[in-house]
């Protein structure tokens, strides 16, 4: 995932999750059949979805800042061992 | 519909305004992507919103029971009236009387027993939910409503055997109960029959006292 997309789905996911709140806490506040129903299936697909792409953008992001320390690892290891390329 | 106003309720909304002030925060800010924005975002956007849903899933759970959310649909209100009266004699009013039923009389009669009995009646209520939106009892009369609408299985007696065990040995002394024991109990006799207790509801009668 390109790392300049993250802001993006991370305002996405925000929206998802304000509207997630939004129809939570109408059923809260006007607990009839429909606005429960919303709120029990609609509200909590858009909350986890809006967690979901959190979690991500949190583990891309991890992946991105860790490939130059693979990277790097990986380099060491495949460098010859000189006492050895003397013998 | 009054709201009751529980702590549950007061946690999820208190939990879903800390939530909303974060992701606005974040929205108008719109600062770089650190450890301390993902630890808020985690807050707003995980743990705050979970317990709201959680809480308000609770919540929710408890409000479906409520005779008051039973009689958001028109077509109901002839027999959440009847419970609501206190001179009906039916057997509904009769127990909503009780305080063991109280404002929770249509749930607490009409949920299934057993283990999956919670499940199986939001299901039913779902159905209830489409029925009225989609089948058309949305747009029925009280009347029509009356002539048409009627309980989707008879009404099981293990319900009433909840807590008229059939056990008892002031109830087992009734030579009516004595004769009908064993059909009572397989369901083959039902409590609520005219010839037994009578009909639960008042909307099932016509006006000169026949079954519709």
């Amino acid at each position: 995932m390109n790392g300049s997309r993250y802001p993006q789905i991370l305002r996405i996911a925000c929206f998802l999750a304000l509207a997630a709140l939004a129809l939570m806490v109408w059923s809260l506040l006007d607990p009839r059949p429909i606005p429960v129903v919303v709120a029990m299936s609609v509200g909590q697909v858009l909350g986890t979805l809006s967690l979901g792409a959190f979690l991500v953008v949190v583990i891309a992001d991890l992946r991105r800042r860790m490939e130059p320390v693979i990277a790097t690892a990986s380099a060491g290891d495949s460098i010859e061992d000189p006492i050895k390329k003397e013998r | 519909m009054t709201t009751h106003p529980s702590i549950l309720a007061c946690v999820a909304l208190v939990s879903a305004a800390i939530a909303a002030t974060i992701l606005v925060v974040y929205l108008v800010r719109r600062p770089s992507l650190g450890g301390a924005t993902k630890l808020w975002l985690l807050l707003g956007l995980g743990v705050f919103p979970i317990l709201t849903a959680g809480s308000g899933n609770i919540v929710g759970f408890e409000a479906t029971k409520e005779r008051s959310f039973c009689a958001s649909c028109h077509v109901m209100t002839v027999h959440t009236a009847d419970s609501d009266d206190p001179t009906s004699v039916t057997l509904s009013s009769r127990h909503a009387r009780n305080k063991l039923f109280g404002a929770e009389d249509c749930y607490t009669c009409h949920a299934d027993y057993g283990m999956y009995g919670t499940i199986l009646t939001k299901w039913g209520g779902l159905k209830h939910v489409y029925n009225y939106y989609l089948r058309g009892y949305h747009s029925m009369t009280i009347e029509e409503a009356k002539k048409s609408i009627r309980i989707n299985h008879p009404y099981p007696n293990e319900n009433c055997m909840q807590c008229h065990s059939t056990k008892n040995l002031l109830w087992a002394s009734k030579p009516d109960h004595k004769a009908i024991l064993s059909d009572v109990r397989d369901g083959k006799i039902s409590c609520a029959s005219g010839g037994c207790h009578g009909f639960a509801h008042p909307s099932w009668l016509t006006p000169d006292g026949r079954a519709l």
